[in-house]
């Protein structure tokens, strides 16, 4: 909203200079948030008007507001009409009292319709309003004055001397379909429930929101109707979203306009048009069957105070409320109030508490710590701690592995989930879809982070970046509905995922540990981290990642059966070359790796307590062995005969090379093993060991199917 | 039987073309071995005469020490110029870069974000979490924001059904945690939001931080102590704070909470339009409407809420001037802070 200083003291004698005016304005809650130089002798504030002060968008609006609290009295402006001539020979028939409360309206005649007197354009414009003729400004600066839309339709055009107010069910019966031309020359369907004007014959505007092309005031025009009417806000509102079509007239209306002032805008306007379009003033319609009455509004002295936090005395809060335009009636404990017609706002106590802060003044109010219960209830500690402690622990991890955070949006779009092929009946594909996205390209909520990583990458590699470790922790939305009606919230659940690109080849060290395995090996580092040491890596089936190169991951003893998904937590591997390909990457065939954990799923293992274990006294016997087994024998199938070998004096075992070529058969690989033996009490002695572990090896050839290694 | 010549000049001699350890090695062999000369000479006293052996013994014993002390003095030298050489042939060159992966950086959003949650953690509030995709009873309704009111165009919401939206705040949590608890309460829900809106200084998704207290007796005054406590611990302790009236439909009285421009020191600059203020909170205490929705009773307990949008926070901390930096995800905006 738009005020010009030297309109406002029309209405209002402030001596003080436009910057005190404009902050204390901000300080009663409407927040200046420019101030403009206009010409040499003016300045225009640019007032926020929040939604629940309606009464504010007006010159008016504010000097009222400036009045209570500079306790100075506003002005009203010279509005005498005194060629009343009674009665109008109209018939106003109101068919939706509850849609709209009251209708006014006047006739002046014999009008020339022109250009406004320099003051009046020049008053527009300061508001950022183009001047269209005499007329139109007219109603446009009662409207910026006193706040209440005005329309005027060419009298001529209004057949049989008659208005009717109503919706196109009450008035032409249910199911009606009309179509309407308005002034912006665009023909609308408008829906049943939207409530219209019609004159004898046909709707001539969409109340409160745009008169009709067929009524307009043209340059023709000499005899106007002017309108003045008070319509449901939530009726014009809807209407107004329903047509996708929001004017100043809609904006205000569905805010809440002030029923009282409204004959004073009719009267206003119709003075101003005599004045600047020499016309005649003629007879008045207003029909009012729905009055205003306020509910009385009891409020506490000691409730204000107690919601405050001060100890203002009975005279010093009706001080503060003074000048707002309640009725107020003073009793031993409380004051019953009855707020004006434009403070529809005002409706509870709580609300007159809020004017009374507002005058009182925000900044005077103490600033005081609470002395707050405190106790040790689980409450105080928050039910998501743990989670939190967790999420916190896995993002440490990550980010002293060398992994930068990234935030990418919720978005994504079906192509996204296409490039990566996953399949119908994935749970990844029961997608949360936007109504009214951005962009078609995010159009739907996340089942998976993968996506945005995968832009990441590209956008990340076409600057040149020779290294890229990215992860982040966000929620993935499954919908867990079928039908949109359904108001069943989807799943929401926390995941964590991370790529990984290194440029091969310049090096200053060399190190040729496969990527897949530093990846792995994060992962591992921070299950270990969070006491998580019941996990299994086994061949992943995802489509988007390398066959060869990639792994589900399964947490808890559950071991991947039939129902795998049911029992995976994530999966970590290179990104499938096919997709690599696709990609607008210049590096050749770069290798991708990428990983995604639910957190959710790991979360319950990671509440482990530690507890102590006694160190060893007795010292360790080691022994190393090689064998030559078939090449497509999997290590954990090793590391799982190795375990299940029944001896109490194994301590630990691990597979420290893998070979293949030279000397070594074709389709075979040498894998050697370390074996560390320890007894609890007692030393071990070496001939023991040493048949223990030839009993082992065996044990271990039989299973494999293998030989030693020569 | 002849006696022995004083082998110490030849020694001497062999001992001077010693060039390692393993040639010092063969002299010792030579002359202290089991078959050496010196310890064949003393093998071999048995065969002196009786009268002479004392004397002959005690000479080929000082040859033997002398002989001794001239090889562990070799020794010793033959061993330190080795160990130079190998030090000089381990030689590095200490000022090629070490090997290490540089940490990776928290994202500077997550960096306020958990600044914001400490400073209210440490005055006793708990953490809370809510659906991002929430109903609109909890985003809106009950709020005390119903369908076809005007405060509905504060926010551009993102919609999935009729009845489902995007949260477009982290408000709904309040109404979620007091429909399960009993007051008191104490607790911040910070979270993601998402909003239909793109430019400059709007992007989809944001962040912001709830908070809520409720209990008996607490007050307007309470409200301003909690966070005038915060900005100052935020922003440090000299940073001026401001509280003015503002609408939200879930507080009465509600406020708008300026701090100080931090980039101009309050005399007027871009960043603050002149104004020397910036708003960086949204406050008020609950509305009784919230509570009767909640089942909290009004007239006994009395509560405030806030709420502030981390993006702008961080973007003031770090001077960013385009918001969509942050979702960008460029590294090397990333690694900067
Ligand atoms: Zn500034």
């Amino acid at each position: 909203m738009r005020v010009p200083f030297e309109w406002l003291k029309e209405f209002i004698d402030i001596k003080e200079s436009p910057h005190d005016v404009a902050h204390r304005l901000t300080m009663i809650g409407l927040e200046v948030e420019a101030v403009e130089q206009v010409g040499s002798d003016d300045v225009v504030f640019e007032v926020n008007v929040t939604p629940n002060r309606p009464d504010c968008l007006s010159i008016i609006g504010i000097a009222r507001e400036l009045s209570a609290s500079y306790k100075t009295p506003v002005v009203f402006p010279e509005h005498d009409v005194l060629a009343e001539t009674g009665e109008l020979d109209f018939n106003v028939d109101i068919v939706d009292a509850e849609l709209c409360h009251r209708y006014a309206g006047r006739v002046v005649r014999n009008l020339k319709i022109g250009h406004s007197p320099e003051w009046l354009r020049k008053r527009l414009e300061k508001c950022s309003i183009r001047s269209i003729n005499n007329i139109v400004d007219v109603t446009n600066y009662v409207l910026l004055e006193l706040g209440h839309p005005l329309h005027a339709f060419d009298l001529k055009t209004i057949k049989g001397c008659r208005i009717i107010v109503g919706t196109p069910n009450r008035v032409k019966g249910q199911g009606t379909r009309i179509k309407f031309r308005t002034l912006d020359n665009i023909e609308r369907e408008i829906p049943e429930e939207s409530l219209l004007i019609w004159d004898a014959e046909r709707p001539i505007a969409i109340a409160g929101v745009m008169g009709g092309m067929e009524t307009e005031v043209s340059d023709s025009t000499v005899d106007i109707f002017i309108e003045s009417a008070y319509f449901d806000p939530v009726s014009v509102r809807r209407t107004s979203k329903a047509l996708g079509l929001k004017t100043e007239s809609s904006y205000r209306f569905e805010r809440g306009t002030d029923i009282k002032m409204l004959k004073k805008a009719l009267d206003r306007a119709a003075y101003l048009m005599k004045e600047v379009a020499g016309g005649t003033i003629c007879g008045k319609i207003d029909i009012y069957p729905k009055r205003y009455k306020p509910d009385e509004i009891n409020v506490r002295y000691n409730k204000v105070n107690e919601t405050l936090g001060l100890k203002l005395t009975k005279e010093e809060i009706a001080d503060c409320l003074d000048g707002l335009g309640f009725e107020m009636k003073k009793s031993v404990n409380s004051l019953k109030i009855k707020p004006p017609a434009y403070r529809r706002d005002i409706k509870r106590e709580i609300d007159v508490i809020e004017e009374v802060a507002r005058i009182y003044g925000y900044d005077r109010i103490p600033a005081q710590l609470p002395k707050a219960t405190i106790g040790i209830d689980s409450q105080w500690s928050g039910v998501k701690s743990q989670e939190l402690k967790i999420k916190n622990n896995i993002k440490e991890s990550f980010l002293k592995s060398g992994f930068t955070e990234v935030i990418n949006y919720s978005f994504m779009g079906l192509q996204d989930i296409d490039l990566l092929g996953i399949n119908g009946d994935d749970e990844r594909r029961n997608l949360v879809q936007i109504k009214n996205p951005l962009k078609t390209e995010d159009s739907f909520m996340r089942t998976t982070l993968i996506p945005s990583f995968i832009k990441n990458l590209v956008q990340n590699l076409s600057h040149g970046n020779r290294e890229l470790r990215l992860f982040e922790i966000a929620r993935v939305f499954i919908s867990s509905q079928l039908s949109v009606a359904s108001s069943q919230l989807p799943i929401e659940r926390e995941h964590l995922a991370a790529i990984y690109y290194k440029e091969k080849g310049k090096a200053l060290y060399r190190d040729d540990t496969p990527d897949f395995y530093i990846v792995k090996g994060v992962i591992e580092a921070i299950l270990n981290n969070l006491r998580i040491y019941d996990y299994s890596f086994v061949r992943s089936s995802e489509p988007f990642l390398h066959p060869g190169q990639s792994a589900d991951i399964f947490i808890g003893s559950q071991l991947p059966v039939a129902s795998r998904q049911s029992v995976k937590t994530g999966y970590v591997g290179a990104l499938s070359p096919a997709i690599v390909d696709s990609l607008d990457i210049k590096a050749h065939k770069p290798s991708v790796i990428v990983m995604e954990i639910d957190i959710d799923s790991i979360i319950p293992y990671a509440m482990q307590v530690v507890k102590y274990r006694p160190l060893p006294r007795y010292p360790y016997i080691e022994r190393d062995t090689a064998i030559v087994v078939d090449s497509l024998l999997e290590a954990e199938m090793l590391m799982k005969w190795l375990k299940s070998y029944p001896s109490d004096l194994i301590e630990d075992t691990y597979i420290f090379d893998v070979y293949q070529g030279k000397n070594i058969p074709e389709g075979k690989k040498s894998i050697a093993f370390n074996v560390r033996y320890r007894a609890s009490d007692r030393t071990l002695k070496d001939d023991e060991i040493d048949a223990l572990h030839k009993s082992l090896v065996d044990y271990i050839l039989d299973k494999t199917k293998g030989q030693l290694r020569t | 039987m002849s006696y022995m010549e004083d082998p110490k000049q030849t020694f001497l001699e062999e001992l001077k073309s010693v060039k390692n350890l393993a040639d010092l090695a063969n002299i010792k062999v030579k002359y202290l071995g089991k078959k050496g000369i010196i310890t064949s000479e003393l093998k071999s006293l048995s065969k002196v005469p009786p009268e002479e052996r004392p004397l002959y013994g005690k000479k080929i014993n000082e040859i033997k020490q002398f002989i001794e002390t001239e090889l562990d003095l070799q020794e010793s030298r033959l061993k330190q110029e080795e160990l130079k050489k190998q030090l000089l042939s381990e030689s590095l060159d200490i000022t090629l870069n070490g090997k290490f992966i540089p940490f990776g950086k928290e994202h500077p959003i997550n960096k306020v974000l958990s600044e914001v949650t400490d400073i209210f953690v440490k005055m006793g509030f708990s953490v809370e979490e809510g659906p991002e995709v929430e109903l609109d009873y909890y985003n809106f309704e009950a709020l005390n924001i119903p369908k076809d009111h005007p405060a509905r165009d504060m926010q551009d919401t993102f919609y999935i059904s009729d009845d489902i939206v995007l949260r477009t705040h982290t408000s709904p949590v309040q109404v979620r945690v007091m429909e399960k608890r009993k007051p008191p309460v104490r607790f911040i829900a910070p979270g993601k939001v998402y909003r239909c809106d793109a430019d400059i200084t709007h992007t989809p998704m944001f962040h912001q931080v709830e908070g809520l207290m409720v209990d008996r007796g607490i007050t307007f005054s309470n409200l301003k102590g909690v966070l005038v406590a915060f900005l100052h611990q935020m922003f440090g302790a000299d940073t001026p704070v401001r509280f003015r009236p503002s609408f939200f439909p879930f507080t009465e009285p509600s406020a708008e909470v300026d701090i100080g421009c931090i980039l101009c020191n309050g005399t007027g600059c871009r960043v603050c339009k002149g104004s020397g203020w910036l708003e960086i909170l949204g406050a008020g205490m609950v509305n009784p409407r919230v509570f009767e929705h909640v089942g909290y009773d009004p007239e006994e307990y009395s509560g405030f809420a806030f709420g502030m949008g981390i993006e702008r926070i961080a973007m003031l901390k770090y001077s960013i001037d385009d918001i969509r930096l942050f979702f960008e995800n460029d590294i090397r905006f990333l690694r900067q802070f």
